[in-house]
């Protein structure tokens, strides 16, 4: 895999990771309960910094563990085997994805069992210092790897594809783009913006975030297999 | 009376009397997190706790799903933006 198209992979797979939306749900819900509770402006930007940088570090320590463990195994780049199963995993949870991420009903319920989302609502309106800010973000990152962690290995696969210098940088590339979401969501609460707003917003556009999300899932296994599977093969083949 | 109006809560958490200061809190609350101004939010929260204080006159027993519809509809037309998240705040994850 060239550079180009590794960052690519690693672009789109980022994207996907950003399109999953139980972080924004939880940063919504924290910042309408700080504002609530006549938290100072400061403080409750705390809280959702706080948020903020446990999802980044999350998604650190998922990407390089990834990385790590695909660089162990696949000392070259991984195997088009690997691709393959990759691809192939990506394919069902794309569809599970248009199935099932959003419950249907009003308001933006998602896939989370009901016990869990209780809970999460629960500590999220008992969060009062920075440290339960960061462990929400952390455990929202961890929660979504049902979804994000095919697009999170195509994206481990295509960092150690890349020359050791651009390793650092392509992780980097990732755990940004991946963020994105809660980063908007973060600057638009920050800059004052009303949460309310927001909320209607997602719960117009859900369906379309579903069908997005689970179709670049869907054409990246596609992109992944007839790149990286099949046309070394007919190469191989037509000499 | 009002004041005697019992609560029974979703689950299994039981049942309670009707507590207006609860109510107002949770109204108040609601309009603060739409960045509604103080004075506005403790107008509001008024206004919905007299709202339903009337609507529960002769009523015995209510569940929180009444109150939470009651308070949303009686909070639309003061203010939308919290009748929203009053009414969607459970549906957000």
């Amino acid at each position: 895999m060239d550079t180009l198209t590794a960052f690519s992979v690693i672009t789109l797979a980022a994207l996907i990771h950003a399109s999953f939306q139980l972080g924004v749900s939880m940063v919504t819900l924290l910042s309408g309960h700080a504002v609530g509770k006549k938290l100072a402006a400061k403080r409750t930007l705390r809280l959702v910094g706080a948020f903020l940088a446990g999802t980044l570090i999350m998604t650190a320590l998922v990407i390089s563990t990834l990385s790590y463990i695909a660089g162990i195994f696949f000392n070259h780049g991984a195997t088009p085997m690997a691709w393959g199963t990759l691809a192939f995993a990506m394919i069902i949870i794309g569809l599970v994805v248009w199935i099932c991420y959003y419950r249907r009903g009003p308001g933006t319920l998602l896939w989370v069992p009901r016990g869990l989302a209780k809970l999460l609502s629960k500590r999220i309106h008992a969060t009062q210092m920075s440290a339960e800010a960061f462990s929400l973000g952390a455990t929202s990152v961890f929660t979504e790897l049902l979804f994000t962690i095919t697009p999170a290995v195509a994206a481990a696969f295509a960092i150690i594809s890349l020359p050791t210098s651009l390793q650092l940088i392509g992780a980097g590339v990732y755990i940004l783009v991946a963020s994105l979401s809660i980063l908007l969501v973060v600057g638009f609460i920050g800059s004052g913006h009303n949460i309310s707003r927001l909320q209607r917003w997602r719960e117009a556009n859900k369906r379309f975030l579903q069908f997005a999300g689970g179709s670049a899932l869907i054409v990246l296994a596609f992109f992944l297999y007839i790149n990286v599977v099949v046309t070394p093969v007919v190469v191989a083949r037509v000499g | 009376m009002s004041a005697l109006a019992t609560v029974i809560k979703q689950g299994r958490r039981g049942a309670e009397s009707f507590d207006r200061g609860k109510l107002y809190e949770s109204v108040y609350a609601a309009c603060l997190s739409v960045q509604s101004v103080d004075g506005l939010a403790r107008d509001t929260a008024e206004c919905v706790c007299n709202i339903l204080t009337d609507w529960l006159e002769n009523k015995l027993e209510i569940t929180s799903s009444d109150i939470r519809r009651q308070v949303a509809k009686a909070l639309e037309p003061l203010h939308p933006d919290a009748a929203y998240l009053y009414k969607h705040h459970k549906q957000m994850i």
